[in-house]
Parts: structure tokens; C-alpha cells; sequence
């Protein structure tokens, strides 16, 4: 058994790992070690070859490797620890972890520990697509990994399912290898991912977007020959007599990323059921004492600028030794219109980044915060769509608020 | 051309019984396998329950061989090293009128030679399944489950490991007879063979229009399952059934826990016209998982971590009842020309006492020298996730790749996936993989796993990627690569 | 004059603009809530151009690609001509991020730059 001792411990070296190390070094922590299951640092960035990150936090549209690089130098500049090809093999609440690596089992006691396992992807039968079960079914991103890092084609003739980022940039990104990109499935009477991503992965090349459609069939017995889709109405069943059957030999799945949580619910923290992502506090510090959370297995952000600043914000709490002990706790609770809000509650006075979602598009939306029914914050945004991610900020004293925040968008 | 006392068509787990048994003789056994791998048809897209007997009409062939094969698991378990666990089953009944039913399937069961049958009212139920509610319940003590792919894997490696052949790839496509021997023609060449075993499940049918007439039809019959996620391991301890329903369209589907901690929902009963047509519908995902969350109501909608659908080889059609007995006989014809045909549940139960039944009728016609050297390897795999500390720290000194964990949401390492890949039938797609080793079964379903899987098949095993299957001799996974280096 | 709508990226609204134009003068119509939306959409109808990433095939590298990027958003009609040449391009490992793989392709003005850095094998 290797015993290390640690003040922060991180697991996963993505961009949520790799900005809250180098931050909590930057604020006083002394030994900071990143964990990491495979044998890269960077987590998913290597492989999203394609550019539009840091375009908020750098001014500069970096391609994810060169997002990955600029914090990789500055954590080796800093003599920040990775411990590559490492398996977290579970923690408890007493901030010990157990992981194993080709050296052996490594037994790690931490101050702090800051999860950053990221997010997994929907499989086909989360959504359960009905049908043979051929070889050419590929989750988007891991066809991105084959085409991108291991240099291995998916296929021909590709059908994507599913309108978000992952699956727009898949489409841009096959037919540049001259593959067949016949078309993206969308369920919703709207594309999910970014309009700057439609437009440049979809109409750039005259990929069509099957709006309100969806996938019903999956045919092929070895490699997948065909797949059926249909017209949906606003209740989202198939409308009779629209089925039409596409072939096609890969089909790419972009139906969703899941926050992966295993180990945060081994240890028994508590989760969000809308985030699938752990309950945090303003510091994103869970509910075990210690333990925080940041990047995509808190939330799936939209940005890798936005996932960053509040990984900056958790590294810079974990760094703190001595934590003031708790006065109060307020519970942020989301009201109309919106999905879920970050952070769940709060327990110190001071500034608050907020970060949530809405149900619906809505026009002219205005947010209202208020306690116990009494407006105590209001702000009007220019729109607001469930795919984008809406950030404020807020300073929040906490002898103000009587029992909870309750936070509503509305038109 | 290669002769052989002894050809099997078929390498499920009717055909891996047999080998194993005939490896235990001085004999040349070959078993043709027409997919990539073992298991790989019916055999590995089944409930894995070991059935007491309570199911089978009494006098029948199926009663037999099941009771037969139920005694023997156990043992067969210590020896090639399986996992089996004995969790029982309740069949459950919802009232009075119900629980009738009970009193016939005990009688049965008593009169098949079942022990340890008793009726238990639902109080009792609760107290060992506290989220199943019922009137009153059959406590059946003998029924058992097991991993259906990975006894048919042990066997079969066993048997290769006893130098009987197992030709993967190889499909039968004609047999004659000449004389006292069988020429089996096939893709991968020709051969002939003493005796000719018809293990071939689904095209049982097929093999036997090759050297006579068949007086007998196959009626393929799918059966959907759903899996959930192992999280939900602990809402059922045995198996639970409900009382056969007699009400046209409901499935009564049972709840059946499995070794490695999932919940099988299934399977549902459909006859179909194609014998490969194992796709899941969208009718009967939703009727599984229906009934399953009125058998258990805490079933959560997104439990489902995958789908998969079994074909039954039946001999009687819907019209005539859906049931028939087995057909084990020699060929009055074709003397030498042992067929098994119709071989549907109780088959995985009864598949030792079939194959000892077999080896009687071959020893009719050869006389079985028992080999001197017969080996038995514990064919079990080591699961590092189940081992202690101390163990798992020792295995690692001696080879790293114990330390390197690639399958995330089942912790296996690239030891384990290496040691599947190296498997003695020489078998080597991502399903061969998965079954032997479990990486890709988990809740991501591959998501983290298969680009490791491939990198291994790649520069561990020298695959080309051009040649990496999923499943199935024509699944191929990748069309060449997005690169080439082009020759100035 | 020939009417095109644009649709803007400048921010996730995704306003679409509707423009009238001719080979070398372009009018807004309607359609735009700010300014940048104007000086993008002249830009997009007149001349559009994109940033373009990509990857080139590494010999004797402990990686098989390397993700590259062009220097500057290269004209939309000359996307297809660029990404050819990239697919015919190689580099021998070791490779360093920002090293220039392909110089002013198809005399653009324009390189193909290493986003990554790739070891020897």
C-alpha cells in the first residue's frame, strides 16, 4: 500500500480538475495531487480538436488541446502532482481515498478533496431505441475519440441523433473526412446546441436538421444497414404514417451526458436528482465537509470559460484549512420556470455566482429572487433558452434572508 | 481431409456439454461453430435460471434431463469453476383463485422428484422479499441461477484445453454419407467424421434436410428481456414469478436477480417467422417493464441499462399450445446421426444430463477409452474487484497491468481484458471480450471501456482494426483509418 | 441584388439578418438587434470565412494524429481545397504545439499549426 498525504486531492485531470488545482495552489494550498484514469492529462479537451474554447475567459478561440496545454504548463509550473493511469477506487467521508495504479494501491489522506470526474454519455438504451443490435452504433464522443486520437474511420454513410454540441461538431467533423453525414435527428422543435454551431456544422455543409423527429428502428443484424425515424408532436410521440427508413451504416448518438457521480454516491453524498449532480454551497463544497465539486460532474456546462471560473472558485475554498464553522444554512430552491439553480444552498455572507437552467425557451425573461415572498432581486436578461446556461451574481447577506431564496424566471 | 470419431454442429451449451464430455475419451472430437465465438445464439440470451423441475410435465424428456441436470450443476460448478448461487424462487400468487395454481405446480414438481417444495403465505414472502407483496407463494429451494455464456465458455475452453476442436467461423453447408462416415462440407473446408451430433439449436431443422427428411418443424419463439442497473441489486433476493397468467396478452414476466447483481426483466414470449430475428420491440419493452412494476413497484423508470431479445427452438406452434418435448434420438436412417432437437428451457438446466445421455449413445457405437491426462482447468477468471487488498496489491507486483483499470463501471483491469483476449477457442470480438471478462457491461455500456479494449486488440494482439468485430462474423466496427500515409 | 438571410453567431441568440447584396456591396434589411450583428452579417455575406481544424497523420509518434488549426479563418470556398491538402500532409514526430505543418497553404497566406504536441515513439 502507497500512503500519500495530501492538502487537496483531485480526481480527474479535465478542465474542472486542472483549474481548481492550479487555483487552490495559487491560494496557499502546499501539496496538491490530480488523479487521473487515463494516460493524458486533459480529460476530454484532446480529443475536441475543434476551436471555440476560452473565447469569454482568454479573449482567444483555442482549440480544447491548446485549452488543455495552457493549464497543464501552469499546474507543471507550479509542481502540481499528476498521477496518471490512476483509478479512484472509492473515498469516504473522512477525505480517504483509495485508488490503484501499475505501481500498486495507493491509500491518499487529503484536507480536501475536489471531485472532478465529469460526465458520461446517454447510451442507446437510456433513451431505449427498439431494434437489432448491430456493430455501428457509437456514442458522439466516442466516435470523436476513435476519429481523433486513435485514427480509426467509423464509418460511411453516418446518421447523428440528437442536436447538441457534441453531435453538431461530429457532423462538421465526419464530413470533413469525407464521410456521408446525412442528416442530425432532433426530437425538440429546436436545435440544442449553440446557433453558432448549427450554423457552422450544419448549414455550412447542407447536413439537413430533422427537427421534431426521432429514431424508432434500428435495423441490421451484423452492421447496422438502416434506421427509422418519425415526426413527433409537442407531446413528443411518433405521429403515425411519418416513418421513413434512412440507410446508413453508423449512427452517433448525442442524446445527453450524465454526471458521473458513482463514487459521490458510494460515499454518500448528497445529489441533485435535476443536476445528477452533488448539492454544493456557494464554495462548492458538498454536503461531506471537505469534499467539493466543480466541472461537469456538477452540472454539464456549456462552456469550458464558465465550467473553469467556478472550478477556480472551488480550488480556492478547498486551499482553505481552517473552515469557519457554520452559522446558517439557506436552501436556494428553484421556482418557476427553471430547471435547477447552482448552488443549492448558502452558508456564508458574501458574493454569490449563480449558474442555472430554465424549463422553456422564454422571451424577455426577467429573474426574480425573493425571500419569503418579498422581491430581494430582480434582472431583466435579453433571452433565455434551456441549452444555454444563465450566470449572475449576487451578494448575499445572510441575516437578510429569512429562511430560503426562492429564484423564478418569468416572462 | 481430416476425420474425426465424433463431429458436433453447434457450439452452444448443448455442444460445449458434449465436447467436454467426449474429452474426457481418447477421441478426435470437432465442433463446428458458425459465429465468432460460443454461446454466442440462444445459449447466451436466456433467463440463466438452473430450474428445479416444476415447469416440466411429468414422464416428459424435459422433466428428466432437468432434475438430472439440476444435481449435477453443483458439482460441475466446484470443478470448472462457474459461479452458480442458489437463490431460490417464489412464485407468486395474488388471491385465492391464484393460489390453486400453486397446489397443481407442487404437485408436479413432487411427482417430477423436486425436494423442499412448500407453500408460504405472503407474511413470510415479505419477511425475505420485503418489496414483493403477494396472497400466498411456492417456495421452490432447488432453482438456482448462473451466467448461461460463462458456463457455456467453461466447458467449452475445458474441452479445448482436453484437445477437442472447436472451429469458430465455421458454418455447416452440406453433409452426405458415405459408407460409415459423414463428409461435413463447409466454409473453412471439408471434413468427415464417424458420428455426427445435431446440437445446432435454431437450424436444427437445416442440418437435418441435409441427409433426410424431417418429420418435425421449428417454431422460433423471441423472448425480450430487459436489464437494470446492478444499483438496484438489493430489491429482490430470489427469483420472483407470478402464477402463469391465462389472460391473453400478459406475459407474466419474472424478476430474475443475476450473479453479477443485476435484475432481469423477461422474457416475453413471441412467435416469429425468422430464427434471427432477435430484435427488442418497442411493444414489449414497454410490457416488460409494466408488469415487472406491478410485480415490483419500486422498479424506477430509469433503471434500464440494457435490452436483448433470446429465440427459442420450439417444436410445436402457437396453435398446437406452444409446447413439446425434446427430441433426443439417433437417426433410424442415418445410423450414427444423433440429433437434439427442440432444445428450449429447461435446456441450460438439463444440458449436463443431456450430454452424459449422448456420450451412452455414442458409446453404442465406439468404444470410450477414458484419457489418461484429462485435464480440468478452473476456468474462472480473477475478478480484481473481488479480490482483497493483500491479493490485489501481489498480483500487481507481478504484472502491472492488474494496476490499470479500464473498464470503470466494473473495475476491470487490462489484466482481465488481456487474459479474455487470450482465450484457448481463439475467439476475439468486443462480445467475447465482454463476456468473459464483463468489461462493457456495465452502466455506460462501453462508453469508457471499448477505446481501451481496442487499443489492447491493436498493439497487445496485432489486430488489424479492419478485422475487429462486435459480435457477429459480419460486424465489423471500423471502415480502415481517418489517415493514411500516402507513398510519395 | 439578391436577398440571403445570415444567421449571427456572435452571441447565442442567433438573430437571423436579412441582407441584400451583390458581388461587392452589401445592405442590412432587417433583422438585427445590435451592432456586431451588422458588421457580421456584411461580413459573413460578403466574405465569409471559417477557422478550420483538423488533424495530420504523425510518423514514428506515440500518438497516430495531431490536431492542427489554420493560423487565421480561411475564405469558406477555399475550405474544401485546405482540408485536401491536410489530408495529404504528414510530420514526423517529435511535434510541438504552434509548429507550422503545412506553410501558406494554397498560398493563402494561411498555415496549418500543431494545436498538440506529440512525443517520439
Amino acid at each position: 500500500m502507497i500512503n500519500i498525504n495530501t492538502d487537496v486531492t483531485i480526481i480527474g485531470a479535465g478542465p474542472g480538475g486542472l483549474a481548481s488545482a492550479v487555483s487552490a495552489k495559487l491560494n496557499g494550498a502546499k501539496k496538491v495531487i490530480v488523479l487521473d484514469r487515463n494516460n493524458w492529462l486533459g480529460g476530454i479537451l484532446p480529443q475536441c480538436i475543434h476551436d471555440g474554447f476560452g473565447v469569454e475567459e482568454l479573449g482567444k478561440s483555442l482549440t480544447g488541446p491548446e485549452y488543455a496545454d495552457l493549464y497543464i504548463t501552469e499546474a507543471r509550473k507550479n509542481k502540481i502532482e499528476f498521477l496518471t493511469e490512476t483509478m479512484v477506487l472509492n473515498f469516504n467521508k473522512n477525505l480517504e481515498i483509495t485508488a490503484v495504479n501499475k505501481k500498486g494501491l495507493l491509500n491518499i489522506k487529503s484536507q480536501s478533496i475536489i471531485l472532478a470526474m465529469g460526465c458520461r454519455e446517454k447510451t442507446r438504451w437510456n433513451i431505449m431505441i427498439p431494434g437489432d443490435r448491430p456493430s455501428g452504433i457509437f456514442t458522439a464522443g466516442v466516435a470523436q475519440s476513435f476519429n481523433n486520437l486513435y485514427n480509426i474511420r467509423i464509418g460511411k454513410k453516418i446518421l447523428i441523433l440528437g442536436s447538441g454540441d457534441v453531435g453538431l461538431i461530429m457532423a462538421r467533423r465526419l464530413k470533413f473526412e469525407g464521410l456521408d453525414v446525412l442528416g442530425v435527428v432532433e426530437i425538440l422543435p429546436y436545435g440544442s446546441g449553440l446557433p453558432r454551431n448549427i450554423v457552422q456544422c450544419l448549414d455550412d455543409y447542407d447536413i439537413p436538421l430533422f427537427l421534431n423527429h426521432t429514431v424508432t428502428e434500428i435495423i441490421g443484424r451484423d452492421r447496422l444497414e438502416s434506421v427509422k425515424i418519425a415526426e413527433v408532436d409537442k407531446n413528443f410521440k411518433v405521429i403515425e404514417g411519418t416513418e421513413k427508413e434512412i440507410s446508413c451504416d453508423s449512427l452517433l448518438l448525442s442524446v445527453g451526458l450524465i454526471p458521473e457521480n458513482e463514487l459521490s454516491k458510494e460515499a454518500k453524498i448528497k445529489i441533485d436528482k435535476n443536476t445528477g449532480g452533488p448539492i454544493v454551497n456557494q464554495f462548492f463544497e458538498t454536503s461531506i465537509p471537505g469534499i467539493f465539486a466543480c466541472g461537469n460532474c456538477l452540472q454539464v456546462y456549456d462552456t469550458v470559460d464558465s465550467l473553469s471560473k467556478d472550478a477556480k472558485t472551488a480550488g480556492r475554498f478547498a486551499a482553505i484549512k481552517k473552515r469557519n464553522k457554520l452559522n446558517r444554512e439557506i436552501k436556494v430552491i428553484p421556482g418557476k420556470n427553471i430547471s435547477y439553480i447552482i448552488p443549492q444552498k448558502i452558508d456564508n455572507s458574501c458574493k454569490v455566482h449563480f449558474t442555472l437552467r430554465v424549463k422553456k425557451p422564454i422571451e424577455k425573461p426577467i429573474i426574480k429572487v425573493k425571500s419569503k415572498g418579498i422581491k430581494f432581486y430582480s434582472k431583466q436578461l435579453r433571452f433565455a433558452i434551456p441549452a444555454n446556461m444563465v450566470e449572475f451574481d449576487l451578494d448575499i447577506d445572510l441575516d437578510e434572508v429569512y429562511k430560503n431564496l426562492e429564484v423564478s424566471i418569468g416572462d | 481431409m481430416k476425420d474425426f470419431h465424433v463431429a458436433v454442429v453447434g457450439g452452444g451449451v448443448i455442444g460445449s456439454s458434449i465436447a467436454w464430455e467426449l474429452s474426457k475419451y481418447d477421441l478426435n472430437s470437432v465442433v463446428f461453430e458458425k459465429e465468432c465465438d460460443v454461446a454466442f445464439g440462444t445459449s447466451k440470451a436466456n433467463s440463466g435460471v438452473i430450474h428445479s423441475g416444476i415447469n416440466s410435465a411429468t414422464g416428459s424428456l424435459k422433466a428428466k434431463f432437468c432434475v438430472e441436470g439440476n444435481k449435477l450443476i453443483e458439482p460441475l460448478a466446484n470443478k470448472l469453476g462457474f459461479s452458480v448461487k442458489w437463490v431460490g424462487k417464489y412464485v407468486i400468487s395474488k388471491n385465492e383463485k391464484e393460489a390453486k395454481e400453486l397446489e397443481k405446480l407442487i404437485k408436479i414438481g413432487k411427482e417430477n422428484g423436486v425436494s423442499g417444495l412448500k407453500i408460504v403465505d405472503g407474511k413470510e414472502v415479505n419477511e425475505k422479499e420485503p418489496n414483493i407483496s403477494g396472497y400466498h407463494a411456492l417456495w421452490v429451494p432447488t432453482a438456482g441461477i448462473m451466467l448461461p455464456y460463462e458456463f457455456t465458455i467453461a466447458l467449452a475452453e475445458n474441452a479445448t484445453e482436453n484437445n477437442v476442436k472447436f472451429l469458430l467461423e465455421t458454418k455447416v453447408s452440406n453433409i452426405t454419407k458415405k459408407d460409415d462416415r459423414f463428409l461435413i462440407k463447409t466454409n473453412k473446408g471439408n471434413f468427415q467424421s464417424q458420428l455426427l451430433i445435431n446440437a445446432s439449436g435454431l437450424n436444427c431443422k437445416k442440418i437435418v434436410e441435409m441427409l433426410e427428411k424431417p418429420d418435425f418443424n421449428v417454431y422460433p419463439c423471441r423472448g425480450e428481456y430487459l436489464v437494470l442497473d446492478k444499483k438496484y441489486s438489493n430489491l429482490i433476493n430470489s427469483m420472483i414469478y407470478p402464477v402463469p397468467p391465462k389472460k391473453l396478452g400478459v406475459l407474466g414476466v419474472h424478476l430474475t436477480p443475476t450473479i453479477e447483481g443485476n435484475i432481469l426483466i423477461g422474457p416475453s414470449a413471441e412467435f416469429i417467422n425468422d430464427p434471427e430475428d432477435k430484435k427488442t420491440t418497442k411493444n414489449m419493452m414497454k410490457t416488460l417493464l409494466k408488469e415487472a412494476k406491478e410485480l415490483l413497484p419500486s422498479i424506477p423508470n430509469d433503471s434500464i441499462i440494457s435490452a436483448y431479445s433470446g429465440i427459442r427452438c420450439k417444436l410445436a406452434s402457437s396453435e398446437e399450445g406452444g409446447w413439446a418435448d425434446y427430441k433426443i434420438y439417433e437417426s433410424k436412417i442415418n445410423s450414427g446421426f444423433i440429433n437434439l432437437l427442440g432444445i428450449e428451457s429447461p435446456g441450460l438446466t438439463g444440458a449436463p444430463a443431456i450430454a452424459k445421455e449422448v456420450i451412452k449413445m455414442i458409446s453404442r457405437h465406439i468404444d470410450l477409452k477414458p484419457k489418461k491426462n484429462f485435464k480440468t482447468r478452473k476456468f474462472m477468471r480473477k475478478r480484481f474487484s473481488e479480490m482483497s487488498s493483500k491479493e490485489q496489491e501481489e498480483l500487481i507486483k507481478k504484472d502491472e497491468n492488474w494496476g490499470r483499470i479500464v473498464c470503470r463501471c466494473e473495475q476491470i483491469t487490462k489484466a482481465e481484458v488481456i487474459n479474455a483476449l487470450s482465450n484457448p477457442l481463439g475467439a476475439k470480438t468486443l462480445s467475447s471480450v465482454k463476456f468473459r471478462c464483463r468489461a462493457g457491461m456495465g452502466r455506460c455500456q462501453g462508453g469508457f471501456c471499448t477505446q481501451h479494449i481496442i487499443r489492447i486488440m491493436e498493439k497487445r494482439f496485432d489486430m488489424d482494426i479492419n478485422e475487429m468485430k462486435l459480435k457477429s462474423p459480419n460486424s465489423n466496427l471500423f471502415y480502415g483509418r481517418a489517415r493514411n500515409l500516402e507513398n510519395d | 441584388m439578391i436577398e440571403q438571410e445570415v444567421t449571427c453567431i456572435i452571441c447565442p441568440i442567433g438573430c437571423k439578418i436579412l441582407v441584400k447584396k451583390d458581388n461587392s456591396t452589401c445592405e442590412i434589411i432587417d433583422g438585427f438587434k445590435c451592432k456586431k450583428g451588422i458588421e457580421y452579417a456584411i461580413n459573413e455575406a460578403l466574405d465569409p470565412h471559417r477557422m478550420l481544424t483538423s488533424s495530420i497523420i504523425v510518423i514514428n509518434g506515440k500518438w497516430p494524429l495531431v490536431s492542427v488549426k489554420s493560423s487565421k479563418p480561411v475564405p469558406k470556398n477555399k475550405i474544401i481545397g485546405v482540408i485536401n491538402q491536410i489530408k495529404k500532409a504528414n510530420v514526423k514526430a517529435p511535434v510541438t504545439s504552434g509548429q507550422k505543418i503545412i506553410k501558406n497553404v494554397l498560398d493563402l497566406g494561411i498555415d496549418i499549426i500543431a494545436t498538440k504536441s506529440i512525443e517520439k515513439l
